[in-house]
């Protein structure tokens, strides 16, 4: 039940009834207060039930982070009486719900009506609808009813994939290994693609003399790079990927890196498989087959969070050896931090390299860069000392890994992408996937 | 956590602080009320210690004769009933008391020294005294009669008001002043009356002064002694302040009640229940380095600290110099002497101190090093 501001005026008028009754006050109270509850029950009673309305959803399922998803929520009145009253959809904070306060509504019998309602979320992840409450005021304007409806929906909020301005560059850059870049430079792959007429500019190194005989002109070859290839994507979801770098987890700038590097792999014909781990399996996707997938990664990656827990190198290694005996790219995105990769990944590393190449990215802290380079004050030097000992130990790490035969990837938020990208491309231009 | 041990420990922890708090504040409380007696209060209040209380006068007569202190007509009554024998009735205040009272305690005709009555009771107890004027309050008098009393008392700070006895009646009058006399006693039955016209005298403060003392023992001299303070009387079967409003205005409280319920339900009821959502982790990818240079500075760490800004400046300048990380020291300090022009030994006390580290002595030292390393960092850049 719920009483709206007219039902504590009508109250009030029997204040001023019983004041100016005189002898016969307790009559008059017994009467006022009859009157005011007779209508507030009347009124209650009079009432839509909002327990009948019928609540269906359509719009966006998903939404990039920073975008904003359209739904509509249709509210059919399938009673005779028509809904005078408000209506609130209710989403968690953080999908910032627009129109925040709760719609005025007024549905006439057996009809329906639409309410617009624009989420922009501000956190990665799926974003529930907690419920639609429907709130019926009688004919009288005194009191109502009110119910929270269940309406199902919910939101998927995606990875914002910002690093999609670097892919325009770096597909131009695999094309040119393709040898279809528009300046007809040969490819650089070591794969063999096929003949074509001879043009000018060609590397006279490239004609193909026993083709040639056989056709009129002149005939070159040309190559392309292995296509078909394996690449595994493993994101760290440990502890050391909740640190913030800027304003960001860790984890989402690794996510961005992925996004970029699985788009690139997909259109250069490598087939990608992800893997999100930390103690155990967070989120897994194995290609069906050629091309992108790009969708069921994003999808994968967005309720992904970060999780407290120490993350198992170990672990990762066998799940990853688990995989699968053929040769492939394992690119693992994680930090590189002294203490655990030694511990745990450095033993392992030798099983893994063997089969695959290992490819580690790690998000570089711009803080820490700007901590060691702080002076001025003993409490800034041993901030710059303490800074330089975080340095030296991911160069430890580094040096180590790239000795045991893996790929190193450490640069900024604002750079990890495209040097991840690069570094596949040139990985791929080397012929070494 | 998870034991009840545990849980009673953690209450206990919780609540010892403020509980101690607690036993601290009753404990210097009581401590502090201990010397605080609590004494009545009020114009010859035989208990009173305030400069115009009585408790002096009454403690000095307790020492040779009885007093009983009352608050009423009907207890002082009472009590004479129970003495019977030798007693002074001395009444204060006695305005206090209903004219019926008054004819009642003068019919009992027992000694008694008025102390500034009224007319009505100066009528009751002394017909013919009447009250002829008032006299200047600081002057001392002269007790000049024989009335034995005000003779062996002599002069007395008893100005205040003055009492004429009618022409031809038996008085005493003392302490003649210009319009009466302050001290006037007449025979009322068989008993004594003495009208005195001031209860100053008779105060703690002024007590001491003069013949104060003698005079007012004197006056009330017998073995019992009937302190009469009425208190004032509470009208009975008044009505209260709600008797007083108008029945409209009280009933009213009731729709009154029930709109601020009302009221309280409109602006209270949510439209719909609040949703929760986890908070996100927020934590900067650089907390453990700070913390560690926190460690560092804590513990003056100048050491590690010397280290660590070393192995940094290394980092930096042997790509330049084309060394590898795994060079021994002769090999970059000659490298980086030639590139800087510098003297070999120089650059390797720089880099590789003996120990103890000079540029580890203190804050002082170990910003030199940072300085110096710079400064080579600069030129080779």
């Amino acid at each position: 039940m719920v009483v709206t501001g007219r039902s504590v005026v009508l109250a009030l008028l029997a204040v001023g009834a019983v004041l100016v009754s005189g002898q016969i006050s307790p009559q008059v109270t017994a009467a006022a207060l009859s009157v005011v509850a007779a209508l507030l029950a009347l009124d209650v009673l009079l009432a839509a039930s909002p327990r009948a309305m019928r609540l269906t959803r359509e719009g966006d399922t998903s939404v990039r982070l920073g975008e904003s998803a359209a739904l509509s929520l249709v509210l059919h009145n399938p009673t005779r009486r028509p809904l005078r009253g408000r209506v609130r959809d209710a989403w968690p904070p953080s999908a910032h719900v627009e129109p925040r306060s709760a719609a005025p509504a007024h549905v006439v019998g057996g009809e329906q009506r639409r309410f617009g309602v624009t989420l922009t979320p501000t956190r990665r992840g799926d974003a529930r609808a907690a419920g639609v409450t429907v709130r019926a005021i009688g004919p009288l304007g005194l009191a109502g009813r009110q119910r929270t409806l269940s309406a199902p929906w919910t939101v998927r909020v995606l990875p914002p994939f910002h690093s999609r301005r670097h892919l325009p560059g770096k597909l131009s850059r695999l094309r040119e290994l393709e040898g279809q870049h528009t300046a007809m430079v040969r490819g650089q792959g070591s794969e063999f693609d096929s003949l074509r007429d001879y043009v000018r500019g060609d590397d006279v190194r490239s004609i193909d003399w026993r083709a040639t005989a056989r056709n009129d002109g002149v005939v070159v070859r040309t190559w392309r790079p292995e296509r078909d290839r394996r690449i595994l994507i493993v994101l760290d979801t440990g502890r050391t990927s909740a640190g913030r770098v800027g304003d960001t987890p860790r984890l989402d700038h690794s996510m961005d890196a992925s996004l970029l590097l699985a788009a690139l792999a997909g259109r250069a014909g490598d087939r990608v498989d992800f893997l999100a781990y930390d103690r155990r399996v967070r989120a897994q996707v194995r290609s069906g087959g050629k091309g992108s997938q790009i969708q069921q990664l994003v999808s994968a990656m967005a309720p992904l969070e970060a999780a407290l827990v120490e993350s198992d190198p170990a672990g990762m290694a066998g799940t990853v050896m688990a995989q699968g005996r053929a040769r492939k790219l394992v690119v693992l995105l994680t930090d590189l931090n002294a203490a655990a990769l030694e511990e745990n990944l450095l033993p392992r590393l030798p099983t893994l390299t063997s089969q695959h190449l290992l490819l580690v990215a790690s998000v570089r802290d711009p803080a820490v860069d700007a901590m060691a380079e702080e002076r001025g004050s003993p409490e800034a030097l041993y901030r710059a000392a303490s800074a330089e000992r975080t340095l030296a130990d991911r160069r430890r790490v580094t040096v180590e890994l790239r000795r045991m035969g893996a790929e190193v990837v450490d640069a900024g938020p604002e750079h990890i992408a495209p040097a991840l990208a690069d570094a596949y491309i040139n990985l791929k231009a080397q012929g070494r996937l | 956590m998870s034991t009840p041990d545990a849980g009673w420990r953690r209450v206990w922890r919780s609540v010892r602080i403020p509980g101690a708090v607690l036993v601290a504040l009753v404990v210097v409380a009581v401590l502090v009320s201990l010397g605080d007696e609590q004494f009545p209060q009020g114009h010859m209040e035989p208990g009173s210690v305030d400069p115009t209380g009585g408790r002096a006068l009454v403690e000095t007569m307790r020492e040779d004769r009885d007093v009983q202190v009352v608050r009423s007509a009907a207890d002082a009554e009472e009590t004479l009933g129970e003495i019977g024998g030798d007693a002074v009735l001395a009444v204060f205040l006695d305005h206090r008391m209903e004219p019926g009272e008054v004819r009642a305690l003068a019919d009992l005709e027992v000694d008694t020294v008025l102390v500034q009555p009224t007319l009505q009771t100066l009528n009751e107890f002394a017909p013919g005294v009447d009250m002829s004027g008032r006299t200047e309050s600081d002057e001392t008098l002269d007790a000049a009669c024989d009335l034995p009393a005000a003779e062996a008392a002599g002069p007395a700070d008893v100005a205040g008001e003055v009492y004429e006895a009618a022409p031809g009646q038996a008085a005493t009058e003392c302490y003649a002043a210009a319009a009466g006399s302050a001290v006037v006693q007449v025979e009322h039955g068989d008993a004594a009356t003495t009208v005195v016209g001031t209860d100053h005298f008779m105060t703690n403060t002024e007590l001491p002064d003069e013949g104060n003392a003698a005079l007012a023992m004197n006056l009330m001299a017998a073995e019992d002694v009937v302190w009469l303070r009425p208190e004032p009387h509470v009208p009975e079967d008044s009505a209260t302040m709600a008797e007083l409003l108008p029945q409209g205005l009280r009933w009213a409280a009731v729709p009154l009640a029930a709109a601020l319920v009302l009221l309280a339900l409109w602006r209270g009821r949510r439209l719909g229940a609040l949703v929760p959502e986890s908070l996100p982790v927020v934590v900067r990818a650089s907390e453990t380095t700070e913390g560690r240079a926190g460690l560092y500075h804590s513990r003056r760490a100048r050491d590690r600290a010397a280290d660590a800004l070393r192995a940094g400046f290394l980092d930096r300048v042997s790509g330049k110099l084309g060394l590898r990380p795994d060079d021994p020291p002769e090999t970059v300090v000659s490298a980086l002497a030639a590139r800087l022009g510098e003297d070999p030994a120089r650059v390797g006390a720089l880099l590789y101190p003996d120990h103890p580290d000079p540029y580890a002595g203190d804050d002082e030292a170990l910003n030199r090093l940072a300085e110096e390393l710079d400064e080579r960092s600069r030129r080779l850049r």
